[in-house]
């Protein structure tokens, strides 16, 4: 037999898991602009019907349903798409970094412009040109000396700007290093909440999502690879419990680095934590932060990486910062245009000088000293920064007389052999200087530096393009995960409507229960009274 | 696909934005008249027109140059014939003093007067153009003194490795003419010379304006030269502005016609936008 009062029994379980669906849906909408959250849904089962089998089971036609269950409340999430989207989000943090480090060099070097190298060094040229037209001018030589200034200033400009920029790169490094110790260590605060409450057999779903968040920001930094573990001492946690993250960062390619660098690591017996707090080392073995010279290594820990081989924004800093590779050579965007400049600064102001020697002042008798003032040096010294220590001589500046037009001395003040010389140097090839050059010069001071623009021009226009690609991407797989996981109010509105009709209709059945049992009750055996 | 809300105003959102984007970039083409601002935009634009603005720059420097040079081969040629008017009165003066007819007195005259056009010729050897002298060698800032003249030639650049001997040295112009003057007044002055002492002069004086004539003709084909050089300068400007402009200076109807279409499709997209986002499900349930 079926108990009387089977059927409020069964009402009420639809009441009340209608209404918990009801609440969770509140929840969805609640939250549906919650950056992080994924959709919730209430798992419905049947419960155990009746009666169960047996030999002294009730003589009844079939097994009896006895309502609804309400198992767990889930997310609804593809851990797939995390992987994904990770990927892709560690490239846009790398390319952006570098794009953007690379827009301010180019704001620098501000070519092709009015006020770049290009149309200073065409001014300088002119005024050597209108010397040579009237060499006994002194007003000619003024503008020679002026126009030698701007060169030198610019130099200086070009140099000590983009000093100040990787100066900069450098204390966002500093900044980004602790942002990504700092969110592991989240990570790993999130996870001894998670540890918490998952032995108990729960899903803390709101947990689950602001831990992925912190994956997803750490994802923009460095890559990493993100291991879930469940501890063999854990209770007795659902099977769909996600369990601890371990986190490792890994090669561009997605494999380990060979000395391993995990993060934060999860005992898989007893779930206790590690975390391998990240930093750098700058040359000369001089630990950031502050970062003092160009990145030598990263350890995680007392591990030191093998390589820099990874990707992400920190990946990218490091690209625009600076650092020494494998050669022990000094790598970067910016070292390495701070280097050209270096070069160029030398082996045009040490040739000018050169010819400038040669020749003599205006009626001067004795031969002309130096142009250019580059400290002193004679060989050319990669420790020294001559685009920044470039200026012209202040006995030229005070006395123009003293620039070198004239090819002989004495009174010929109309020669103006030297100063057509200096003025061809700027397309003078680098293999017919007479002094000796830095290695790997090739071309003329034009070509040399529109090289290094087409050079700087060409990596940031395919920082750029990666960027834009890259941003596509993680658009496209960010548009996927919110159709899985994003929380759509028409759907939760017609889910509010059929929990609603459901929870309604539920409670009916007690009102026609409780009508059924009015008959039984107060309906029933008056006959006769 | 299960599609929500925040996709499509996320979508919306990103696709307003690289409106606008592409609409900034537009707006910055036709405000600056170029097509790319820095060198990211295109890399071979930016090379190419760091060279073509230093071809410009060295069009309009050897302009500046040929103009120079002209000053000088004008004032030369001015010069000169200055110097051969004067030689040829002093030829006029010696005929007239060796037909016989002439006293002691006039020869005497004649002498002053020689004496004064030789002097003349000694202030054109001293012609200045620009504070410069231009008969004296290098030595452009001292006057020379007569018959004694420095040396050197002056050469101006008129194109790329082109240069021009631009001065005419006063010892090569002038080499004997004063010796020639000097001794001519001084047999002026002699009572004992005979008129044929001084018609023998005639012959020394036409080799002299000969020799002048001579070099105003090679002044001549130089200023030919140097106005051929500027007809040719003056071309080349127009194409290398040309085609610096064309490397990189926008078509204005071009990104006039893209800024329209690119407006359209901002509009399109906002109201479209208005329609998708507005309605929900709430809007149609009591």
């Amino acid at each position: 037999m079926v108990s009387t009062f089977h059927g409020l029994e069964t009402a009420k379980r639809g009441m009340t898991a209608q209404q918990l669906a009801l609440y969770t849906t509140g929840h969805n909408i609640a939250n549906a602009n919650t950056p992080g959250y994924t959709r919730q849904r209430v798992s419905f089962a049947t419960a155990e019907p009746f009666p169960g089998a047996g030999l002294n089971r009730p003589q009844i036609p079939g097994q009896l349903g006895t309502g609804v269950q309400a198992g767990t409340i889930e997310r609804i999430r593809e851990s797939f798409l995390d992987v994904q989207y990770r990927s892709e989000n560690t490239k846009l943090g790398y390319y952006s970094s570098l794009s953007s480090a690379l827009a301010k060099m180019e704001d620098i070097m501000n070519e092709p412009s009015n006020s770049g190298l290009q149309n200073i060094m065409s001014q300088f040229w002119s005024s050597l040109q209108n010397m040579a037209d009237h060499p006994e001018n002194l007003g000619a030589r003024q503008v020679v000396a002026a126009k030698g200034q701007m060169v030198a200033e610019t130099f200086n400009y070009y140099y000590n700007s983009l000093d100040g920029i990787k100066k900069d790169l450098g204390s966002e490094m500093d900044v980004t290093v602790k942002d990504i110790n700092t969110i592991v260590s989240q990570i790993d605060e999130l996870n001894k909440q998670i540890a918490s409450v998952e032995p108990h057999g729960m899903l803390p779903n709101d947990l689950y999502d602001k831990r992925d968040q912190l994956v997803d920001q750490l994802s923009s930094l460095v890559n990493v690879k993100v291991t879930a573990v469940k501890p063999t001492q854990y209770g007795q946690p659902l099977p769909t419990a996600v369990g601890l993250y371990q986190i490792e960062l890994v090669q561009k390619d997605g494999t380990s680095f060979g000395t391993g660098a995990q993060l934060l690591t999860v005992d898989t017996t007893t779930g206790a934590s590690q975390q391998n707090e990240l930093s750098i080392t700058a040359e000369n073995g001089v630990k950031a932060p502050p970062l003092k010279g160009n990145v030598q290594s990263v350890q995680v820990g007392s591990v030191t990486l093998d390589n820099l081989n990874f990707s992400g924004k920190l990946k990218g800093l490091i690209e625009s910062y600076g650092y020494i590779d494998a050669n022990g050579k000094v790598k970067g965007y910016y070292p390495e245009m701070m280097e050209k400049l270096n070069k160029l600064a030398y082996a045009f102001a040490s040739e000018f000088n050169h010819i400038h020697q040669q020749g003599y002042g205006l009626d001067k008798t004795d031969p002309a000293g130096e142009f250019f003032d580059l400290g002193g040096s004679t060989d050319y010294d990669e420790t020294i920064n001559y685009a920044q220590i470039i200026k012209v001589r202040d006995d030229i500046i005070k006395d123009p007389t003293n620039i070198a037009a004239a090819n002989t001395p004495g009174d010929n003040s109309g020669d103006n052999e030297i100063a057509f010389e200096l003025a061809d140097l700027k397309s003078k090839d680098f293999s017919n200087y007479s002094v000796s050059l830095p290695d790997d010069m090739s071309g003329t001071f034009d070509f040399y530096y529109a090289a290094m623009i087409g050079e700087l021009g060409v990596a940031a226009q395919s920082a750029n393009t990666n960027k834009e690609n890259v941003q596509v991407l993680v658009d496209s797989v960010e548009y996927n995960r919110k159709s899985v996981s994003g929380v759509s109010l028409d759907e939760e509105l017609t889910n509010m409507i059929t929990f609603q009709h459901a929870y309604n209709a539920s409670a009916r059945m007690i009102t026609v229960i409780d009508e059924m049992l009015d008959k039984i009750i107060n309906g029933m055996g008056v006959v006769g009274r | 696909m299960r599609v929500t809300q925040s996709m499509l105003s996320n979508n919306m959102l990103r696709n307003l934005s690289s409106n606008y984007n592409k609409m900034g970039k537009l707006q910055d083409q036709l405000t600056t008249q170029k097509r790319i601002t820095r060198p990211s935009d295109d890399p071979v634009v930016a090379m190419l027109g760091l060279g073509y603005r230093d071809s410009l720059n060295k069009v309009q420097q050897y302009s500046r140059n040929i103009s120079e040079a002209t000053n000088w081969l004008d004032s030369t040629d001015d010069a000169i014939s200055q110097g051969v008017k004067v030689l040829q009165r002093i030829r006029e003066l010696t005929v007239q003093a060796s037909n016989g007819t002439y006293e002691e007195a006039q020869r005497g005259a004649i002498a002053v007067e020689v004496d004064q056009l030789k002097e003349q010729l000694e202030t054109i050897a001293q012609t200045q153009v620009g504070g410069k002298y231009i008969f004296n060698g290098e030595n452009t800032n001292k006057a020379p003194t007569a018959g004694d003249f420095s040396d050197g030639d002056i050469e101006l650049e008129i194109f790329d490795g082109i240069k021009l001997n631009v001065n005419t040295k006063g010892s090569e112009l002038f080499k004997s003419v004063f010796n020639t003057l000097d001794s001519l007044k001084s047999k002026l002055e002699d009572k004992t010379a005979s008129d044929t002492d001084i018609s023998g002069f005639l012959d020394t004086l036409d080799s002299e304006i000969d020799h002048f004539l001579k070099i105003q003709a090679d002044v001549g084909a130089k200023q030919n030269r140097v106005d051929m050089m500027k007809d040719r300068l003056s071309s080349q400007e127009t194409i290398a502005t040309e085609i610096m402009s064309k490397n990189e200076d926008v078509e204005i109807e071009k990104v006039i016609t893209e800024l329209i279409t690119q407006e359209s499709v901002q509009r399109a997209a906002l109201s479209v936008g208005a329609r998708i986002i507005q309605p929900s499900l709430i809007d149609f349930l009591r």
